[in-house]
């Protein structure tokens, strides 16, 4: 499969650099783009707004410059993972890379992926996303995507450096409704690590926030299943490709060890997750 | 040894895969896009569920692989394992 170029483009000054604020963390290349998604200013005065245009779709807007772009992120990342292939799919999940184990962070939205993925970004290991994950079914290792990421007031309350990143509006941060968009290249010129199989899972649950924060050691087939059920993009792929791509994806969790997170802080939460992985 | 909802000679789904994670088993039920996780008993027992072995014939030869086990533990475990296999509609 021919890889997907994105091109994002506006003729708006403050438009593209909201589109730089995304994807400029993700790879340049020369390639022409094979997708290609625009922010326009339209209306004067009281009327003004953007429409956001993505392949095949109706225009969207007149809308806020925010909700034009949090719909484009959305239309591309929905485009990207419509694109998955038998070989090529997707998990929602984040992952970071600590000394050269993979750990692959499975939870519900709300449930602190982004956060943790954030302090381990902080204390200096790399990243391969948030959110989601790139998965290669015939090696079984996960790549990364260069997407922002989402984090809210209470998210950056524990990192006083991205909070003031966001709040001078450097580039590669963007204030939406309820959140910030902050790429990872606003943090880190470089940010994500090579392609790996995990050595961990680590189950995040929002309702495990009780007592004292860090991680313990769990069932690794529960975790399994459960990151079974995070494959995306396989929707559109015949039942049969789905289902062997999960069986490849609890293939490649053989090794892996099971942690689920527990406590209200996730800088502890980092922390000891960074201590298990260099035992 | 018989066992309610199970056949005489348990015959696991060619569409269900068994695979190690970590220290455990996860069998996978395609059709049904469901996943159980399995000890390793339980995943012992559903190799032996490929048409040939009634159920004391799975316990007497899980008592020849691993000697020193208890057999009357063994048909006990046995049962409740394949009253589970076959609640989930994991045979043939």
């Amino acid at each position: 499969m021919a890889p997907l170029v994105l091109e994002f483009a506006s003729d708006d000054g403050v438009a593209a650099r909201a589109l730089e604020a995304l994807y400029h963390a993700a790879p340049a290349t020369d390639d022409p783009p094979t997708l290609r998604y625009t922010l326009r200013r339209t209306g004067t005065g009281p009327a003004a707004g953007y429409e956001a245009g993505s392949p095949a779709q109706p225009l969207f807007g007149p809308a806020s410059l925010t909700d034009a772009w949090a719909f484009l992120e959305w239309r591309a990342t929905e485009d990207v993972l419509n694109a998955a292939t038998a070989d090529l799919l997707f998990v929602h999940a984040g992952a970071a890379v600590l000394g050269n184990r993979m750990v692959l962070l499975i939870g519900d939205p709300g449930a602190g992926k982004s956060t943790l993925v954030t302090h381990l970004m902080m204390r200096g290991h790399d990243v391969l996303g948030d959110d989601v994950v790139r998965f290669a079914t015939r090696d079984g290792r996960y790549s990364a995507v260069g997407r922002s990421f989402k984090l809210d007031d209470k998210a950056l309350r524990g990192m006083p450096l991205v909070a003031a990143l966001c709040a001078a509006g450097t580039l590669g941060t963007l204030l939406a409704a309820g959140c910030y968009y902050v790429s990872p290249a606003a943090i880190r010129r470089t940010w994500h690590g090579s392609a790996a199989r995990p050595w961990a899972v680590v189950l995040l649950d929002a309702g495990a926030r009780i007592g004292a924060s860090g991680v313990q050691r769990s069932s690794e087939g529960e975790a399994a299943v459960v990151a079974s059920r995070k494959l995306l993009g396989g929707a559109a792929l015949p039942a049969p490709v789905r289902a062997g791509a999960t069986v490849r994806l609890l293939e490649s969790l053989e090794d892996a060890v099971a942690y689920r997170a527990v406590g209200a802080d996730p800088a502890r939460v980092a922390e000891a997750l960074e201590r298990e992985a260099m035992r | 040894m018989t066992i309610p909802g199970a056949p005489s000679t348990p015959t696991a789904r060619p569409d269900v895969v068994l695979r190690r994670v970590g220290s455990e088993w996860v069998l996978y039920d395609a059709a049904r896009e469901r996943a159980h996780v399995l000890n390793l008993t339980a995943a012992v027992i559903w190799t032996y569920c490929d048409g040939t072995f009634q159920p004391a014939g799975i316990a007497d030869a899980i008592a020849r692989e691993v000697p020193g086990l208890d057999v009357a533990s063994i048909r006990h475990d046995i049962h409740d394992v394949l009253r589970r296999f076959a609640d989930e509609g994991l045979f043939q």
